[in-house]
């Protein structure tokens, strides 16, 4: 079965003969994209290296896996170059990358050649430890090597309207981990302010905190709910800190002016990002349907523009699922017209001082777009030299979105240098 | 190819007076030196320095390096006049973990508030000695006819 099943990747070009195409992409970077693109297997001798006294397994996510179930298989990996690899464990069928206990080591294979060797990452202190009211950490604030996330409320008021983006399972996550966890639905500002007073008691381990929630269309005006309750989060979590300021990120809704300023000037939160998702408008409408009734492709975009004024050049991005463009039957047809496409809108954003970043897409079992293919590794690379390369062009830093405070764009893993 | 560092490289690499220089290149090919107090051996047979500047154009050059294999030299200076030059591929840079971590608590103990983003891996690949006393041995017997005559001259 797995034989008849992997020439589903195999059609296109190798990985090396992809990346000789590309000789000024680094092969990390690469390697890293495709990894996120076909996601990872751990064989039966990784799994029992595993140490799960040290090393983090899989805790609380605002999206699901590939293979649908959650088991305690490691968070994710590191490459030897200290970038992040964000990536699910996937069954084999579907043809993924393997991390197999070599030697001593964690390797990265593919079909059986050893490509590079990998670290897990290494289990923060805080997730022994419960809160005030007997929940565990790891369910309030989930680590990556250097970020921790605060998952506000996976619930996703487009999805109770049927209008959920197309791309996402949030809430067939959410459900899951809540039956299957006891993960809460709602997040308590008093539990997230224990929690991140305890992971910021571990030296050196982070430098910034995420906070990110589905869409809370509630409101005098739209949103306005949600912004409350980022308040009041934000409010909690800023008693932890010496500084009116501290690194942070928030990727929530597009807010009007009145709720980004609220948000800038009530908080200490230093940037502020809102997924466009897809830089096209009719894919917009297509893929998004909550997000188009609601606010609309333009109306989202000018939010984000308005928030530069707030935040500052640098400080305002949007995520895109990157390849979702060619999803079908009415996505682009050819890769050199997604690419153009939404290189073209990433510029008019970059103008503007909103810097894009990307996710590769991964067609999850959960989402409407369950059983699609992504695009090529080639239509990856170029699309994340594209996006570092319109920072440059126009002077925006992605600091607070990099491969240290973020690690799941492969664009601005490239600003490193 | 990794070499393993002789005992007398090893004790001036970590002798806390020798003068220790890190020279990288960038993509252009523009090469950057600086003093580098903290290069030693770490318990993996590998040189180790600390980062502590994250966005250093140091830092930026060891990433290119870790990515496209470009080369780093060390130069290390003894306070007996000694010279070694250690040429080597970086690595691997450990952001968290055991080995950062470590360091991350000394170097605050030792600099006070100090952030460290982290510590790169330097893989030895060769080792020349930069003595003038060995680099002229080196030089006459590879190169006997560089030499200017009146050297050699009998009158």
């Amino acid at each position: 079965m797995v034989a008849l099943l992997k020439p589903r990747y195999r059609e296109e070009s190798s990985f090396e003969d992809t990346l000789a195409a590309h000789p000024d992409f680094p092969r990390l970077v690469a390697l890293k994209i495709d990894v996120q693109r076909r996601g990872v297997f751990y064989t039966p001798r990784a799994e029992a290296a595993v140490d799960p006294a040290i090393h983090q397994l899989r805790s609380p996510y605002i999206f699901g896996s590939r293979d649908g179930v959650i088991k305690p298989l490691p968070e994710s990996l590191l490459l030897r170059d200290g970038s992040t690899i964000l990536v699910d464990p996937t069954p084999l069928e579907q043809a993924p990358y393997t991390v197999d206990y070599r030697d001593g080591r964690f390797v990265l294979l593919d079909e059986g050649r050893e490509l590079e060797e990998v670290d897990l990452w290494p289990k923060p202190a805080y997730y022994d430890k419960q809160t005030s009211t007997g929940l565990p950490m790891s369910h309030i604030i989930s680590a990556r090597p250097q970020r921790l996330n605060v998952f506000q409320s996976s619930f996703c008021y487009f999805w109770a309207e049927n209008e959920g983006c197309r791309f996402c399972d949030i809430v067939t996550h959410t459900k899951q981990q809540r039956d299957e966890l006891g993960v809460p639905n709602r997040l308590r500002p008093q539990d997230v302010k224990e929690t991140l007073a305890e992971a910021i008691k571990e030296p050196g381990r982070f430098t910034n905190l995420c906070l990110t929630a589905g869409s809370v269309i509630k409101g005098k005006e739209i949103f306005d709910l949600e912004v409350d309750f980022y308040i009041e989060l934000l409010q909690a979590i800023g008693e932890n800190f010496t500084t009116k300021k501290f690194p942070s990120q928030l990727i929530g809704s597009a807010f009007n002016e009145r709720q980004l300023r609220r948000l800038y000037e009530e908080t200490g939160l230093s940037s502020y990002t809102s997924d466009l998702e897809v830089l096209n408008e009719e894919l917009f409408n297509w893929i998004c349907p909550g997000k188009a009734k609601h606010i609309g492709y333009k109306g989202w975009r000018d939010r984000l523009i308005g928030a530069v004024d707030i935040f500052g050049r640098g400080n305002v991005g949007t995520g895109i699922v990157g390849g979702v463009e060619m999803a079908q039957p009415l996505g682009f047809k050819s890769e050199k017209d997604a690419l153009e496409s939404t290189l073209s809108e990433a510029e008019y954003l970059a103008e503007r001082g909103v810097t894009t970043v990307y996710i590769a897409w991964v067609p999850r079992p959960g989402s409407a777009f369950a059983g699609q293919k992504a695009p090529s590794l080639d239509y990856f690379i170029r699309l994340a030299r594209g996006l570092q390369d319109l920072r440059i062009k126009y002077g925006l830093s992605v600091d607070f979105d990099d491969y240290r405070r973020c690690g799941n764009h492969p664009d601005t893993d490239l600003a490193r240098i | 190819m990794s070499i393993e560092l002789s005992q007398d490289v090893i004790e001036l690499l970590n002798d806390r007076d020798t003068i220790k220089v890190l020279a990288s290149v960038d993509g252009n090919g523009v090469p950057h030196a600086v003093f580098k107090q903290s290069l030693h051996l770490g318990e993996d047979g590998r040189i180790h320095s600390l980062e502590l500047i994250e966005s250093s154009t140091t830092g930026r050059n060891l990433v290119g390096s870790i990515w496209f294999e470009r080369k780093v030299t060390i130069l290390l200076r003894g306070t007996d006049k000694r010279s070694v030059q250690i040429k080597g591929r970086v690595l691997k840079y450990h952001i968290t973990g055991p080995l950062y971590l470590h360091h991350y608590n000394a170097v605050r103990e030792r600099l006070g508030d100090v952030d460290l983003a982290g510590v790169w891996v330097i893989e030895p690949e060769q080792v020349i000695e930069q003595s003038f006393k060995d680099r002229r041995a080196t030089e006459d017997a590879a190169h006997p006819s560089f030499i200017h005559l009146d050297r050699i001259a009998a009158h």
